[in-house]
């Protein structure tokens, strides 16, 4: 026998023996255990210490809504504080540990807190931590810190791994007992696609906890049945250990399946899945969930839910206590005490609040109507109860029970309130359900096996009809109706103690009196001030309570006082869970160019451009500064040639007869002249006129364009113009399709650049500059017949081309052009030396393109064509878009060439105050200019236009820097662009 | 010496790994050419297509198969179809296609633009599962069908090719994370 406390019978394996810890102690308990009814079975009562006054906790429920028995379960890395006992499978060398308190379980140093309780009272916080100011952050809240919370995190890294999924169904049921498995089974017979979730590691829910008949069987026996009989079925998916945690738009829900927990080992697989699960009908048969009666005192180790006592006597045949006594306000308590003399567990007491006859005999038990509990004594554990007429018991356990809630949370998740019901004194859910959603069974109010048996059934045949699917499922099982009668009855007004509403965060009567007298009227408000029904149970067996309390405070009746809201998760999920397999490297894909293994092999330093990994510089042996190299790869590729992988640039294949008209209209400038084989630079604008983005375009034939956008926009604008396709010129015929990944593209740039191709490209293809003038472009052959395009197109201002090859010759061509260049010390360069040539070039990208700048600021308003209607043309002529005074483009230069200036900086006037209506401007972009061998920046300001040579300051307070500059034209570099027409 | 023609590379390199009872394998020698049709087109490129390649025009979402060059016909959107074929010549697949179809369609070579990954096997769906939010019931995706839709964040073309056999492609530049997501998919999937 595994514990004195084991009884006869039960659902548990006792073939096989589990040995497991418990703060260090070995025990043992059986397949079927969880680690609250092995360590009941084993006679361990205290099992933790509560939240705030470190009070001396047990077992109060068998079930997800626990806020009382929350362990640390594994050890090292492995540790998950915070879990619920109730609904830990137990498994072979599981260890588990107490928490939250100093010193040892039994002798909590913090356990002091509960002798100055009267100064913890709700909204202690706010009350106590607010002066002297400045203790606040040094001394409050570290210590406030070092105390709260319950269980410890690891501190290490989760190594175990998580997954994610996708699940799709006719009909979702949430929740195998009774009415969940014959609305299953309904479906299931009838042939549709279900998905059957239940939070247990057993199906069946309540009827593996009862001894009712179900169609004349044992309950937990006919469960048994209908799960096997699900399991056959091929359209069925019945997934136990699986939680449905919310409800979604369209029918979604989350659900986490718990796939390894209850091994000791995952074996690498993965240890949880969250699942999505799309579905067309789901029922909710999540079942309810029983409440506590408040009184003195009642929150020792050995009070518990009638039902989870029960619970523990028939599905895990533990007793648990040998002295027990029974508070109820209901019929269904009464259950308890029956079924506990059944299996040999001696009753002391039953204990009912209602001055009535007795609803059944108790063999051996006192029967005491209309009587209360007031208090109870026992330190570490239950010893006794006293009466309201002052009489007093000797008890080990006292089960209570106060009547039960339905579990309405999911019903609730698109802001859906539940609606009180008077008959069984509870929220029943609402009429505004999720859409989709029915609810059946003791979910809905239902609470008898019968009702919720045919309940089940009912909801599974209208969600079949409402799909037009078949329902051939026959009659519902069938069960008897027991009784369930019972009053509203909150909290015993004699008791003079502490009345504890919410276990888990130590929540009394008298917090909610208090909280109430002090002005806090709303639920919510409640809530918030007294931390009623938070952390990791959402007060599953306080909240109803304490809004009755709550009530009664104000006067109002339950149902206007109302609940807080619901919202997922239905219980608590593990971080690691939602971020699934999203972490480390593989947080989000990586996008690699086509020369990256080259440029790895290289040495090359990366940087991220969104997903793109992009090469920044290739540092040389010897190079001791990212500076070196990148002033280096500048002074190459302007002194002789440099090669650039700008695959990243987002390209875009436009065919079609309207293709060029449409291009005309996408595009600012002009396209509608643009002669096949060459090229042009376009400038697009949003609607509202600003500039969006820019690139180039290139004629390959009479209905064929191919685009250049900027990395960062090419989804952005294939978006848009499939967007202008479709719905804007719907009568246009053109198509567009994405070729940023077939073509591996490299800027070959420099006054060496020709040269360089000349050995690449095949000889009959003649690209001299006569016959490939600047902005030509065409089709040619390299190395032989491998197709390639050549566009004479330059980012930099040198005489430079871009070359594009099937994305599969990207790496072998990157190793060809860098082998024919060695005749003239080629170099690679990367996006570092790229941004400063195009700085010193005065060209215009992201931070110049910042949705904030128009083409009159950046320059560029002989783009916006005046002869043809384009997308944002109309509101780019807004008057307080083209002021004379307006901001715009130019270099800046510091007086000092010594000086470094920095992006963000802002232009003010010499000897202006650094204030907001003083500001001119902002620097946008800056470089060291190896060509000009000084800082040089771009940026916007008031009327640069007409202020060359003028001095400001780019004063920069995040930095420190005040930096006389000169404003002089953005072109540093080459302005007549004699070079890149050589 | 002449300069040496330049080499390919493919996006997955060869890949060919059986996880857990399913095969994970690149296709070799596959071309993929996109065809969109001209506006009041249709019948002039239904036309080409069964001449040129002796398919039916599928509609979006399904595919056929073709009597030349072990072609398959992929609809991908209401004017456009992607066509899955052994090219005479690789880099010459586009002008294949321009060359049977005539002016009757637009094309663009998509080749080089997807990574091509076949996952076959008993347990293949309940491993796609995990990384694929289409539902890939018999019922609601048959062999045959093809769509696109989004996997681990990345772009995917989805083919059932046979009962327990799905196509994947998704874009070059990511193929080494999409191969990472659909290997640790199979990994996780099998008992």
């Amino acid at each position: 026998m595994s514990g004195p406390f084991r009884l006869e019978g039960g659902a548990v394996d006792r073939s096989r023996s589990l040995s497991f810890c418990f703060d260090g102690r070995p025990m043992t308990g059986h397949p079927g255990d969880t680690l609250a009814s092995a360590l009941l079975a084993g006679g361990v009562r205290l099992v933790g210490r509560s939240f705030k006054y470190h009070r001396p906790r047990g077992v109060f429920t068998a079930g997800s809504e626990e806020p009382s028995a929350l362990v640390e379960l594994r050890s090292g890395a492995h540790r998950e504080p915070n879990t619920r006992a109730t609904v830990a499978e137990l498994f072979d060398g599981l260890e588990a540990f107490s928490q939250n308190y100093r010193g040892s379980l039994r002798w909590d140093l913090l356990a002091a807190n509960d002798l100055i309780a009267p100064f913890l009272s709700a909204g202690f916080y706010y009350k106590t931590f607010m002066w002297p100011k400045s203790f606040w952050e040094r001394v409050y809240e570290p210590a406030i810190r070092a105390s709260a919370g319950l269980g410890r995190l690891s501190g290490e890294a989760d190594p175990d791994c998580y997954d994610k999924g996708f699940l799709h169904c006719d009909l979702l049921v949430i929740g195998a007992g009774p009415a969940g498995l014959a609305a299953a089974l309904a479906a299931g017979r009838s042939g549709a696609r279900v998905i059957l979730a239940d939070e247990d590691f057993v199906m069946g829910g309540r009827l593996n906890a009862e001894t009712h008949e179900v169609d004349g069987r044992p309950g937990a026996a006919w469960a048994a049945d209908a799960v096997r009989e699900l399991a056959s079925m091929e359209r069925v998916r019945a997934m136990p250990r699986t939680t449905v945690i919310g409800a979604w738009d369209h029918g979604i829900y989350g659900a986490l399946e718990r796939r390894t927990d209850h091994l000791a080992a995952g074996g690498g697989k993965p240890r949880q899945i969250l699942w999505r699960i799309y579905s067309r009908r789901a029922i909710l048969a999540a079942g309810a969930t029983e409440r506590p009666i408040a009184f003195g005192a009642n929150d020792r180790p050995g009070i518990m839910l009638a039902g989870a006592v029960r619970a523990y006597a028939n599905r895990f045949a533990v007793g648990a206590g040998r002295r027990v006594g029974l508070f109820t306000n209901n019929d269904d308590g009464w259950r308890t005490a029956a079924d506990l003399v059944a299996r040999g567990v001696p009753v002391a007491a039953v204990i009912d609040v209602r001055d009535r006859a007795p609803v059944a005999e108790v063999p051996g038990a006192r029967i005491l109507m209309g009587s209360r509990v007031t208090t109870t004594r026992g330190r570490r554990g239950l010893k006794g109860v006293t009466l309201a007429n002052g009489e007093k018991l000797a008890l080990d356990c006292l089960a209570v029970s106060g009547g039960w809630n339905p579990n309405v949370h999911l019903t609730c998740h698109h802001g859906g309130r539940p609606v009180w019901r008077d008959g069984i004194a509870a929220f029943v859910p609402g009429a505004d359900l999720p859409g989709g959603m029915a609810v059946a069974g003791a979910a809905g109010g239902a609470f008898t096996a019968a009702a919720a048996l045919a309940g089940g059934h009912r909801a599974a045949v209208e969600a079949l009809g409402a799909l037009g699917l078949p329902a051939v499922a026959g009659d519902p099982p069938g069960a008897g109706d027991e009784a369930s009668d019972g009053v509203p009855f909150w909290h015993v007004r004699e008791s003079r103690g502490r009345a504890w509403l919410d276990l888990q965060n130590d929540v009394t009567v008298k917090d909610v009196v208090q909280s109430h007298g002090e002005g806090f009227r709303s639920v919510e408000h409640l809530k918030r001030y007294t931390t009623l029904g938070m952390a990791t149970d959402q007060g599953k067996t306080a909240n109803v309570a304490a809004l009755a309390i709550l009530a009664e405070q104000s006067g109002k009746s339950i149902a206007e006082t109302g609940t807080t809201m619901f919202r997922p998760p239905y219980t608590p999920v593990p971080i690691g869970a939602f971020a699934g397999r999203s972490r480390g490297r593989e947080f989000r894909p990586t996008r690699l160019t086509p020369s990256h293994d080259w440029a790895e092999r290289r040495g090359a330093v990366f940087v991220d451009a969104g997903m793109w990994l992009r090469a920044q510089w290739f540092p040389r042996a010897g190079e001791t500064h990212w500076r070196e190299s990148v002033d280096r790869e500048v002074r190459q590729t302007r002194g002789s040639v440099g090669i650039c992988d700008v695959t990243t640039l987002g390209k875009i294949d436009i065919q079609g007869r309207d293709a060029q008209e449409f291009l005309n209209r996408i595009y600012s400038n002009g396209f509608a002249t643009l002669a096949v084989g060459k090229v042009r630079y376009g400038l697009m604008l949003r609607e509202d006129g600003i500039a969006y983005d820019d690139g180039t375009t290139a004629r390959l034939g009479e209905n064929h364009f191919v685009m250049t956008t900027t990395t960062v926009n090419a989804v952005p604008v294939f978006r848009n113009m499939e967007f202008a396709r479709q719905c804007l010129w719907p009568g246009l015929d053109v198509h567009l399709i994405s070729v940023t990944e077939q073509w591996a593209q490299f800027a070959v740039a420099g006054p060496n650049s020709r040269e360089l191709l000349r050995k690449i490209v095949d000889p009959e293809h003649d690209i001299s500059n006569e016959a490939f003038p600047f902005m030509a472009c065409g089709e040619v052959g390299v190395r032989g017949g491998t197709p390639a395009r050549l566009f004479r197109i330059s980012f930099s201002g040198e005489l430079a081309y871009e070359i594009a090859v099937p994305a599969r010759y990207g790496e072998a061509l990157m190793e060809a052009l860098m082998a024919a260049g060695e005749a003239f010390d080629a170099v690679a360069y990367g996006t570092e030396a790229l941004g400063v040539m195009r700085i010193e070039k005065g060209h215009a990208a992201a931070n110049e393109l910042n949705g904030q700048t128009t083409a009159r600021m950046l320059g560029l308003q002989r783009m916006v064509s005046k002869k043809k209607d384009c997308i944002g043309n109309v509101l780019s002529e807004r008057p307080e878009l083209n002021r004379e005074d307006g901001l715009k483009l130019m270099g800046f230069k510091p007086l000092d060439p010594e000086e470094q200036l920095a992006a963000g900086a802002h232009f003010l006037a010499p000897g202006a105050a650094a204030e907001t209506a003083n500001d001119e401007g902002w620097m946008t972009s800056v470089a060291y200019s190896p060509m000009l061998g000084t800082s040089i920046g771009l940026g916007f300001i008031r009327r640069g236009h007409a202020r060359i040579g003028e001095t400001v300051r780019a004063w920069d307070a995040l930095r420190g820097a005040d930096i006389p500059v000169e404003i002089v034209s953005p072109h540093f570099y080459d302005p007549e662009g004699g070079l890149l027409r050589g | 010496m002449a300069d040496p023609a330049l080499a390919p590379r493919f996006p997955l390199g060869g890949y060919r790994r059986t996880i857990g009872g399913i095969a994970l394998a690149e296709p070799a020698g596959l071309a993929l050419v996109s065809a969109a049709v001209p506006q009041g087109g249709d019948e002039d490129f239904a036309a080409a297509l069964a001449g040129g390649f002796g398919a039916v025009r599928p509609g979006t979402g399904d595919s056929t198969p073709g009597d030349r060059h072990a072609a398959r016909v992929l609809g991908m959107q209401p004017d456009q179809v992607f066509i899955l074929f052994e090219p005479p010549d690789p880099d010459r697949a586009a002008e294949t296609v321009a060359a049977a179809l005539g002016s009757s369609a637009y094309v663009t070579d998509q080749s080089d633009s997807w990574a091509m990954l076949t996952v076959a096997g008993a347990g293949v769906r309940a491993a796609l599962e995990r990384i694929c939010p289409l539902d890939l019931a018999d019922e609601a995706f048959p062999a045959g069908r093809v769509a696109r839709t989004v996997m681990e964040y990345l772009a995917v073309i989805i083919l059932r090719d046979g009962t327990d056999s799905f196509l994947l492609m998704s874009p070059r530049s990511s193929a080494r994370s999409f191969l990472h997501a659909v290997e640790l998919s199979v990994a996780n999937a099998s008992e």
